[in-house]
């Protein structure tokens, strides 16, 4: 096999593409603004985006075989709507059950949708789309026209605000992000489960002939997916010190397009855990970046729209142009 | 007429009253019934009239049902039309509040939704290996954002002059204009989709796009129209919003998409395409319209209304794929 080129290495792979888009983006923002770059700065980005780069992971998953899941924020707010009224009424104490109850309840949620889906053969979009109705709808019901606030949740916020998980270096809620990517990056290269889910996503039918269990798969992704809602609902709650049933309304589209920035098919079977960290990434980066650079406020999401439909056609273009050069290079 | 195979085929359909009613159409036109029987009974105050009077607030996002079940019916999506609504409200407020006669105000309104519409069309034609879905969660950040900027800092405008608009909300007797454009729109829309070539090529091309393709239907153009005329129509039911809230904000129109989508669904309209009626959708339209009314009406939590349509949602896909299973694995025993 002949060698590929340092360019075509870089062109070629998503990846590498989106880690230099992700240091020029950096490098004009810092020239604008040094205080960019600093390390505090930097943290912060990270910690105010935990709950999107968490549930991207999900999304990742869902979108690699094949489905989609739009009622990921409603789960988020049923879930932490649930542990923040325990709080407020002193149900639970302790900050660990909270994330495990949270966690739990969203593994459920998800666990409902996985089964609509796998055994009910219902679309993926329409399943989330009347879930996401009823999670929203029970997030209001256990609120009671009532939201918990910051004396309400007690010690559980302070889990936000402490380093005890990152050796007193890195914010707590940064270390769970990063413990997820670790274990989402080695469960989908090197087992057999990560592997499987590839195997759904590219071809249903092959995998199913196969002997890997679709629906089992299925299941399993879309549960994996409400359990990430749950700990993220857990994780706003304690960031924002406030569960409110409205949280992250309409933040799934966020996470959908951070993974499509990343290079995730939307058709399954393509996307990797590196490229929805990219893609999280580069969204949040610009977020923060856009006010620095002087673009107001409110003018952010035309821009924030227009970077995802241009990203997506340059995918698509360089996608066109390596068929056609692979295509000029095929021996007749 | 007997056919190569023996078999005989006749020319006419030929339908039993049963075959009818148990067809998805049947069924929700016999949940429509038994809704409007419920409704009758828990709340006093449901009759004609007031249902009427409480239409309009819903009869908007019916506007977008019809073209929105084209797109589904050709297996695509789009999910920007309530950003295309808030955008065309936006324009229509500036324009009749900068003191330009109301004709123009009308055109600007409809003009930038058929532009919205058209881009989304232009976008789904050119990149045709996206899907739509994505496409439009783009436009849709784009289009609303389009909006905020133009509301500036304050996020909502209201009419300065509002005696156009006042002339759209007229009624005839109890049912207001709104009622027979819908009615009108819902005709031509369900007459085009059974009768016309335009119809019958969304559901060629819904069934297999790349037939559809080489038996020379133009998949692009009629793409392309399909995306324009919702466009369009967002454009007419931006119009029609502003008639009864006198205004625009940067919340306009916020979830029309889903709704107009879960209306499609429940009418019995796949959206993996190809599958599916006009007329089940509009009848499924106005049974949810009737459902929220009267659940509206004994002042049930707006949340528990959103919990029970979603539940009708899921279920009007689900129980027809268990029965189905169940069906075969009895064939099969």
């Amino acid at each position: 096999m002949e060698k590929k080129s340092l360019w075509k290495k870089i062109t070629g792979s998503r990846e590498a593409s989106l880690v230099i888009v992700l240091i020029v983006l950096c490098a004009l923002i810092s020239v604008k603004s040094p205080a960019f770059l600093s390390m505090q700065n930097i943290l912060e980005i990270l910690k105010n985006n935990a709950v999107i780069m968490i549930m991207s992971l999900g999304m990742l998953c869902v979108l690699l075989v094949g489905g989609i899941d739009i009622s990921i924020t409603s789960t988020l707010a049923l879930a932490g709507m649930s542990i923040g009224m325990m709080y407020k009424y002193s149900v639970i104490e302790s900050t660990l059950l909270g994330f495990v109850i949270a966690a739990a309840m969203g593994a459920v949620c998800g666990l409902v949708i996985g089964l609509v889906i796998s055994w009910g053969r219902v679309l993926p979009i329409i399943a989330t789309m009347g879930f996401m109705y009823i999670y929203r709808g029970l997030a209001y019901l256990v609120a009671q026209d009532q939201w918990a606030g910051a004396d309400a949740l007690g010690t559980f916020k302070d889990f936000a605000l402490s380093n005890s998980l990152g050796l007193g270096l890195i914010n707590n809620v940064i270390v769970i992000t990063i413990l997820c990517y670790v274990i989402f990056y080695i469960v989908l290269k090197w087992t057999k489960f990560g592997r499987n889910i590839y195997a759904v996503g590219s071809n249903e039918e092959a995998a199913r002939i196969s002997g890997i269990n679709v629906t089992a798969v299925k299941t399993a992704v879309y549960t994996i997916m409400g359990l990430l809602a749950g700990i993220s609902g857990a994780l706003a709650t304690s960031v924002y010190a406030s569960a409110q049933p409205n949280m992250q309304t309409s933040k799934e589209m966020d996470v959908i397009a951070a993974c499509v920035i990343g290079g995730v098919s939307m058709n399954g079977g393509r996307g990797s855990v590196l490229g929805a960290l990219l893609g999280a990434l580069v969204l949040s980066v610009i977020a923060k970046a856009l006010p620095l650079v002087g673009i107001d406020a409110i003018a952010q999401n035309t821009v924030k729209g227009v970077i995802i439909v241009a990203v997506i056609i340059l995918n698509v273009l360089t996608q066109r142009m390596m068929d056609k050069t692979n295509l000029e290079k095929r021996e007749m | 007429m007997a056919g190569k195979s023996g078999r005989t085929i006749s020319a006419v359909p030929q339908k039993s009253f049963m075959k009818t009613i148990l067809s998805w159409e049947g069924i929700l036109l016999v949940l429509f019934i038994g809704i409007n029987i419920f409704c009758k009974c828990i709340s006093p105050v449901y009759n004609f009239t007031n249902v009427l009077r409480e239409m309009p607030k819903y009869l908007t996002e019916i506007f977008l049902l019809f073209p929105m079940a084209y797109i589904l019916l050709m297996g695509e999506i789009d999910i920007s039309v309530g950003s295309t609504v808030c955008l065309s409200a936006t324009v229509a407020c500036l324009v009749s509040n900068a003191g330009l006669p109301f004709g123009i105000v009308l055109l600007a309104g409809l003009a930038t939704g058929t532009v919205c519409g058209m881009i989304n069309g232009f976008l789904a034609v050119k990149f045709r290996e996206l899907p739509t879905m994505i496409i439009t969660l783009g436009t849709q950040i784009v289009f609303r954002g389009i909006a905020e900027i133009a509301l500036g800092d304050g996020g909502s405008v209201s009419l300065v002059n509002a005696d156009g608009f006042r002339m759209i909300a007229g009624k005839v007797g109890p049912f207001p204009y709104l009622f027979f454009v819908v009615i009108i729109c819902a005709v031509i829309f369900t007459v085009i989709a059974e009768k016309r070539v335009y119809g019958r090529s969304l559901y060629a091309i819904g069934s297999n796009s790349r037939t559809a393709f080489y038996s020379g239907i133009k998949v692009n153009k009629v793409l392309f129209t399909a995306y324009a005329v919702l466009g369009f129509l967002a454009g007419v039911s931006a119009l029609f919003l502003i008639s009864a809230t006198y205004g625009a904000n940067t919340t306009t129109g916020k979830g029309f998409e889903m709704d107009a989508i879960a209306m499609a669904v429940f009418g019995g309209i796949s959206t993996a395409g190809g599958k599916g009626k006009l007329t089940g959708a509009v009848i499924a339209a106005f049974t949810i319209v009737c459902l929220r009314v009267g659940l509206g009406q004994i002042n049930m939590n707006a949340q528990v209304i959103l919990i029970i349509l979603g539940l009708l949602l899921i279920c009007s896909v689900l129980l027809p794929n268990i029965s189905s299973a169940l069906h075969k694995t009895r064939k099969k025993a």
